[in-house]
């Protein structure tokens, strides 16, 4: 049977510190997230979202529990990998706040940078790299540099590079923070197309309660633990 | 497969290019200290090697003519000229004078070499003389360097006589730098041995002697094939009671005792310059990458190994060295001839600077990589 899970948590806590120093973030927190799915992760100013965002893209090392991404288990009380850059390189996509693409490349390099990092040649990837802009509409770009084009069009762009190495899930950080409610709801929908479309989990961190509407779920940080609403 | 160097370079042009000027300049100056020092080393050995003699016979206990003042009897070299195995034997004087210039109301320091014209041994190298011709007669003429600006047939005065300019030598100067001009042993004699009617007179009314019109400075020395130097140098310091140097001999008591300190002196200082280049590119090298930190966090982020981007760091330290080298070159080469001092640029030198700058900076680019290596991924997240 196909396996539909994206993300698996179980038991995932973490703190920072110790004695009166001592923070804990997250305790026991156990959930899952499928394929297609698009989850919005709210909760109030310092409780945790971008490290619960960053444990899951094995940027920050949690202190206990387990993580599976896709059919593979990544964390078990430690990292199972060496490189969990590698991870990350395979199978994470990331979409930012700002659009933070590499300003000396061009918009078409900035989508194959990643591939091509993991030995992708460079017909295929570029061939990739023209089907997700033309995807995202942002097919006449791809020779621009990022300082040519608008907020919008860059958005779409660091979309384009978070599906560039054909990701399991996409971890985005507030990607309509810097963006108007009309724009902020197109990108919204792109996401959840692309959630649908590519069959990718996308968990995206937001403080603007008038995107929550157009997500599959809503994923709350609350008192050290993880509800669904 | 996307260059990241080239690419940042490309994007960044302007500074870059500013950038490698700046240091191409510095290098361009580093290169010039080693031309300088060069230069004094060759000016120290010009006229050694245009004399071309076996030997030196000077004065007792010193070390004439070039670092220490010497005085002998001209005719010594006959009795030398009989020591078995002498092939020639000549009388020569160095004197420092000041000559005034054609071109302007200006006296400058010139060394005259003081030769006999009729001798076997002409100090004038053939390859050096440009225009004209080499001395003729015992008096008045005169071969100059071309640095002084004579033409052939220029009158010079010089002490109580007027000078005929009958050749013109290039490249040829003393080891302190100074254009050398080329007179007959009997006016230099004249110049340096003969004093003025007033001193003579003063002298006599003292019961001094004051001609000395018989003197030079030093006798130098050609030894036939198959005879031992060595051997008839020794034989001349028993016999003669004179100081005598090989020609090795002589050479290390000028680079030793006239330029040593001066070449040490630019030799430290070109060092200086290189080091203080190294400084200045791992400076930039460095700056350069922690302007681009946020971006080598989200690279990081997004997977990129740490091996592409300390490559980028690499290939941009490498960039920079090279073409900073190549603008010190060029830089260097379109302004080292209006130097009043000789600079003698040697490819090697220059190559063994790129050598350095190269592998210092690369080893100094460990800062920059230590950097890449320990951004933090998470430093993209949370804007």
């Amino acid at each position: 049977m196909k396996n539909t899970v994206a993300i698996k948590v179980e038991n995932l806590s973490k703190s920072f510190g110790k004695d009166d120093s001592y923070i804990e973030v997250l305790n026991n927190a156990s959930f899952s997230i499928n394929k297609g799915e698009l989850v919005a992760l709210v909760a109030p100013s310092g409780a945790g979202k971008t490290v619960l965002l960053m444990m899951l893209g094995c940027v920050v090392e949690p202190s206990s529990g387990n993580i599976w991404i896709g059919d593979e288990k990544v964390y078990h009380n430690k990292w199972l990998s060496k490189e969990t850059r590698k991870i990350r390189q395979e199978k994470i996509g990331f979409i930012f706040q700002a659009h933070y693409l590499i300003p000396f490349l061009n918009i078409i390099d900035n989508l194959t940078l990643l591939p091509q990092s993991n030995g992708i040649s460079d017909k295929v990837s570029k061939a990739k790299a023209r089907e997700l802009l033309n995807y995202l509409d942002i097919a006449n770009k791809e020779k621009a540099m990022p300082y040519q084009l608008s907020g919008g069009q860059n958005q779409r762009v660091a979309i384009a590079r978070a599906l560039a190495n054909n990701p399991k899930i996409i971890l985005a950080d507030e990607p309509t923070a810097a963006l108007d409610i009309e724009r902020s709801i197109a990108v919204i929908q792109m996401l959840k197309k692309i959630a649908r479309e590519q069959d990718v989990a996308i968990v995206m961190v937001t403080h603007d309660e008038r995107m929550l509407p157009y997500c599959d779920r809503v994923m709350k940080l609350e008192n050290r633990g993880v509800f669904f609403e | 497969m996307i260059h990241l160097a080239k690419e940042d370079v490309k994007h960044s042009y302007g500074k870059f290019i500013v950038t490698i000027f700046g240091v191409g300049l510095l290098l361009g100056i580093v290169l010039m200290m080693m031309g300088v020092y060069r230069g004094m080393i060759v000016d120290a050995e010009m006229l050694l090697k245009d004399i071309d003699v076996d030997l030196w016979v000077v004065q007792e206990d010193t070390l004439g003519p070039f670092a220490e003042a010497s005085t002998i009897h001209e005719d010594l070299k006959y009795s030398i000229k009989s020591i078995q195995g002498i092939d020639k034997s000549e009388a020569i004087t160095f004197q420092n004078l000041q000559i005034m210039l054609p071109q302007s109301q200006r006296k400058e320091k010139v060394l005259a070499v003081g030769f006999d014209v009729y001798g076997e041994i002409n100090p004038v190298n053939p390859k050096h003389l440009v225009s004209g011709r080499p001395l003729r007669v015992n008096h008045y003429e005169m071969v100059v360097t071309d640095k002084l600006g004579f033409k052939l047939n220029d009158k010079v005065e010089l002490g109580r006589a007027v000078y005929t300019v009958v050749g013109i030598t290039h490249g040829t100067v003393s080891s302190n730098g100074s254009s050398i001009i080329y007179i007959s042993l009997k006016d230099a004699q004249e110049l340096q041995f003969s004093y003025s009617n007033k001193r003579i007179q003063s002298d006599a009314q003292r019961g001094i002697e004051s001609s000395k019109s018989h003197m030079a400075n030093t006798v130098i020395v050609t030894v036939k094939a198959g005879y031992n130097t060595e051997q008839i140098a020794k034989e001349i310091r028993k016999w003669k009671h004179k100081s005598v140097y090989t020609r090795e001999q002589q050479n290390e008591v000028l680079t030793k005792n006239v330029t040593e300190k001066a070449t040490k002196q630019i030799g430290f200082l070109a060092g200086i310059l290189t080091f203080v280049a190294i400084i200045i590119i791992t400076f930039i090298i460095y700056t350069m990458t922690m302007d681009k930190i946020k971006e080598i966090s989200i690279m990081k982020l997004i997977g990129i190994p740490n091996s592409m981007i300390v490559k980028m760091v690499m290939e941009e330290t490498l960039i920079l060295s090279v073409l900073s080298w190549v603008v010190g070159n060029v830089f260097i080469r379109l302004i080292y001839k209006h130097f009043p001092k000789q600079v003698a640029l040697e490819v090697n030198d220059s190559l063994m600077l790129l050598g350095i700058i190269v592998l210092s900076s690369i080893i100094t680019s460990y800062f920059s990589m230590k950097k890449v290596i320990s951004a933090d991924p998470a430093l993209a997240i949370g804007g």
